[in-house]
This record gives structure tokens, sequence and C-alpha cells, in this order.
């Protein structure tokens, strides 16, 4: 066992922790964030994607101790939604905590721009890969502001989707590209 | 995963040292990218892991008083894609923002790469096909080696349990005119089934053609004819014998990057 403290949406979580534990198992088991998914555990699929000191890192492939002492940002970190760690997840807990947009009195607005992106272009079905894919566009997106479909698909290479098919994807990504200029300019 | 403990040493030679006295049960951990996949299947099983992490001076680029450029063992495909290079050296940047995917890169090292010796790993070709150099840290100081001393002949590398990669050395911006590196793969984020590595050197120095991938260490041919190169790839020794698509692979590969060589 052994005593690591890490940020976690601006919130320094510390646990004493087995040395096995993976950035992923801290995220959802330690601080309770269950956004971050596992969907392969082996580097692949890109569901588990969060920003180690801003920087994109698949979190099933990072030891917890790796991250010791360093910031994370999970996409619970990108707009008001769900702040609080879950004690206990049922499906009752889960129905107060993921309240539609409208029942929190927000809307589109208060979502960041890629989250925003992706619910205008329908960017999502069964939603399992949108926590990965929206950080590694949000991360890629702040190093390119004014990339190409092209640029994009290669932004999400580690990204799998079962679902969309990808394109509305892209599409997101432009749109929040464009948005994120916009709010630049502004 | 099998339990290990975790050490964080603070300098190289500390490292080294952490290593002779936990054994040969012990691992170097720089990226984590290939080695954790390994424990998850339970195929590595170290009983500690000796984080690099923690270890400034292995990682970062700069160039050496002689002109060449050291690249650090821990320096991340991020850090290296992202590195103000010139010259030849372009290529190497370019390389190592063509890989794997970005999360990956952000975690990889270099050195990682060449220690786990993947013969599919581009960086195997790149460092044999420059002739770069690598400085080994041991009990006993630092040994330099050539990449067919590095790398084992039938895959692997030559390092001992208490030996780490410090840095890769890489020859001079001067020494080649230019460097162009092709590979195919068949999605973005897999490794290369082949990949061609051509190197023109200043006058007429020629150019070197170094074919990854295919064998369990990258081969350095002495031809510079696409055919010929193919032929010499299908004679060298280790694996199994190549496949028509792989001969093609090499044929095609090695084609692209004469006609890039030349073409400018
Ligand atoms: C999804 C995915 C896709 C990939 N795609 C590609 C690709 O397209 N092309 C490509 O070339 N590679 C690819 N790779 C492989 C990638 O290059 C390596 O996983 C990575 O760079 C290894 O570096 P690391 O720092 O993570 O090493 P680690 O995983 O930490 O270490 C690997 C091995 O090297 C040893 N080691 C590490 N550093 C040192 C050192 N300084 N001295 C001594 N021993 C050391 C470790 O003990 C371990 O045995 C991919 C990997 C993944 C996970
Ligand atoms: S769960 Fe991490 S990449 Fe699939
Ligand atoms: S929306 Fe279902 S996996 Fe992407």
């Amino acid at each position: 066992m052994v005593n690591v403290t890490i940020t976690v949406n601006g919130q320094p979580v510390a646990a004493d922790i087995d040395e096995r534990t993976l950035l992923l198992e801290f995220i959802r088991d330690v601080a309770g964030l269950t956004g971050t998914h596992n969907g392969c555990l082996e580097a692949r699929c890109g569901c588990c994607s969060v920003e180690l000191d801003g920087a994109i890192v698949k979190s099933c492939n990072v030891l917890a101790v790796q991250a010791a002492g360093r910031s994370v940002t999970t996409i619970e970190g990108l707009s008001p939604q769900r702040l609080h760690p879950a004690e206990h997840i049922t499906t009752g807990s889960l129905a107060g905590m993921y309240q539609p947009l409208d029942m929190l009195g927000a809307d589109a607005a208060d979502l960041h721009p890629v989250q925003a992106a992706f619910h205008k272009c329908h960017a999502l079905q069964c939603g399992f890969c949108t926590p990965g894919m929206v950080m590694a566009l949000k991360n890629y997106l702040a190093e390119n502001p004014e990339p190409t479909r092209d640029d994009i698909r290669a932004a999400i290479a580690g990204n799998l989707c079962r679902c969309t098919g990808y394109q509305h994807i892209i599409d997101a990504g432009m749109e929040a590209a464009e948005q994120l200029r916009a709010q630049a300019d502004a | 995963m099998k339990a290990f403990t975790y050490l964080t040493p603070g300098s190289a030679e500390e490292a080294v040292g952490l290593l002779g006295q936990h054994g040969p049960q012990a691992q170097v951990i720089a990226g984590g990218q290939s080695l954790l996949l390994a424990m998850k299947t339970r195929t590595a099983r170290p009983s500690a892991l000796v984080s690099l992490a923690g270890v400034d001076d292995l990682a970062g680029v700069r160039l050496a008083a002689s002109g060449e450029l050291v690249v650090g063992a821990t320096t991340t495909y991020a850090a290296l894609s992202r590195a103000p290079l010139t010259g030849w050296h372009t290529e190497i940047a370019a390389v190592a923002g063509n890989l794997a995917d970005r999360p990956v890169r952000t975690m990889g090292t270099i050195g990682g790469a060449l220690c786990d010796a993947g013969p599919r790993y581009d960086m195997l070709t790149l460092v044999t096909g420059t002739g770069a150099r690598l400085e080994v840290l041991g009990p006993s100081g630092v040994r330099t080696l050539s990449p067919g001393e590095f790398f084992a002949p039938g895959g692997g590398t030559t390092l001992a349990a208490d030996e780490i990669l410090a840095a890769i050395r890489f020859p001079a911006a001067d020494a080649f005119t230019r460097v162009v590196f092709a590979k195919f793969r068949q999605r973005t984020f897999d490794a290369a089934l082949a990949s061609v590595l051509c190197a023109a050197r200043p006058g007429n120095g020629g150019v070197q053609i170094t074919v990854g991938a295919v064998r369990p260490v990258p081969v350095v041919a002495t031809a510079a004819d696409p055919e010929a190169v193919a032929a010499e790839v299908l004679d060298a020794a280790g694996g199994p014998p190549l496949v028509q698509y792989q001969r093609e692979l090499v044929r095609t590969l090695t084609a692209q990057t004469l006609s890039t060589v030349n073409g400018s």
C-alpha cells in the first residue's frame, strides 16, 4: 500500500492504495467519478481519456502512483453537471445525479463548447465513448484551434466508437473549434 | 497484475543502484505504455518498478558541442515531436509525432520503445538507419553502443538487468542532407507492418536504406535499389520467411523514400 494524493478537477483526493491501482480505477473507485469509462483496459479504445497536467492520457494505461502529486481533469471537470462524487451508485442515485439540463435550470450554454457541439451535432448514440472523445478533442483543440477534418480524424485515432460511424463526431469537432475561436475573439 | 513495490529514484545513478539492489526481478518503468500492457497480462511480472519519471536529466533534447543531437531516454514522443530541430533532425520529430495516438505519445518515451525493442516500433528503424549511438549507464559507468550492439540479433536488447538506457546520440545535422522515413500500417494507431528509412549522405556519399518491422531487428541494406533491397531483406537472418505482401511493402516503401530523397 502507498499513500497517494491526486488533484482531481481541482480537489485533492488522498488515499492509501495498492500500487497496482490504475489511474482509471483511482478516478472511478476512489474519487467516485464514473464519467471516465473502462472500455478495454488495454490502451486501445480511448474511453478512459483524461488530462494529466494538461496532457491527454489513457487513464487505464497509467498507474495512479505515476500521477501522484499531479492534477487530473476528467469529463466531470468540464461543466457543472456533476460535481459531487457518488458515495454509492444505484439507479436511484444516478437519476438524482444526472439531471437533464433543463431540470438543472441549465442549457447548452453551460456546457463546455465541445460538449455543446456533441449535443448540437448528434455526435453520440449510446454515449459510452463520449467522455473520452470529448476529452481528446478538448485537449487537441487547445493545441490546434484551426483543424481540418483530417486533423480531427488523426486526433481521435486512439478513440473507438461503435455507434456513430464517426462522421458526426468529426462534425462536432469542427463545430467546437469554430465556437472556441469565436469565444477567443470575443 | 502481480504485486510490486514502486521506487522513485531522483537520479540515474540511484536508479541503477536500485536495480542492482532488487535483482533481476526489478524493472524500469518509463512511460509504462508497453510495460503496463505486459503486466496486465502477466507476461511481465516485476517485483519492483524503478520509475525514471523523477530523473530530470534523463529527459530532454540538446545539441552536443560535436553537433550530435542528444535525446534523453525518457523524452516523451510528445516532447520530441515539438522539439525545435533543424536539418534532417526534423525527421526525428516527424516520426515521433506520427505513431501510436496522442494519449500514448504523452506518456510513451523513445527509450522505452528502444528497450522494449518491439520489432515494429518506428524508433528502432530510425536509430539503426541513422547510425545513432546509445548511451547505456550501468554500475561501472557509461558505455556507448551502436544499434547493432544494443539490439540482440534475435530480438530484444543486450542490456544487463542493472543497466539503463540514458540517451540516444543522433549524428549531427550535417551528417545527412536528407532523411526520409516511410511506413505502412493498417490503421493509424497500429504499429508498422513495414518501415523504411532512406538517409542521404552529403557529397558522393550515396544513400543508406534501412528496413524495419519485418525482421526481429532492422536490416541495413547494402543496395539502394528497391528490388535489390527487398532481396537482401529476404535473405536476412531471423524470423519466419518473408511473405509476398511484406516483400511488396519493402519494395514500394523503398521506392517511395528514394524518390522523395532524390526529388528535392
Ligand atoms: C495503443 C498503442 C499504440 C502504439 N502504436 C505504436 C506505433 O504506431 N509505433 C510505434 O513505434 N510504437 C507504438 N506503440 C509502442 C510505443 O512506442 C511504446 O509502448 C512506448 O513508447 C514505450 O515507451 P514507455 O516509456 O511507455 O516504456 P515502458 O512501457 O515504461 O517500458 C518498456 C520496456 O522498456 C524498459 N525500459 C523503459 N525505459 C528504459 C530505460 N531508459 N532503460 C532501460 N530499460 C527501460 C522497461 O523496463 C520495459 O521493459 C504503441 C503503444 C500503444 C500502447
Ligand atoms: S479503457 Fe483505456 S483505452 Fe480502453
Ligand atoms: S456513441 Fe456508442 S460507442 Fe460511441
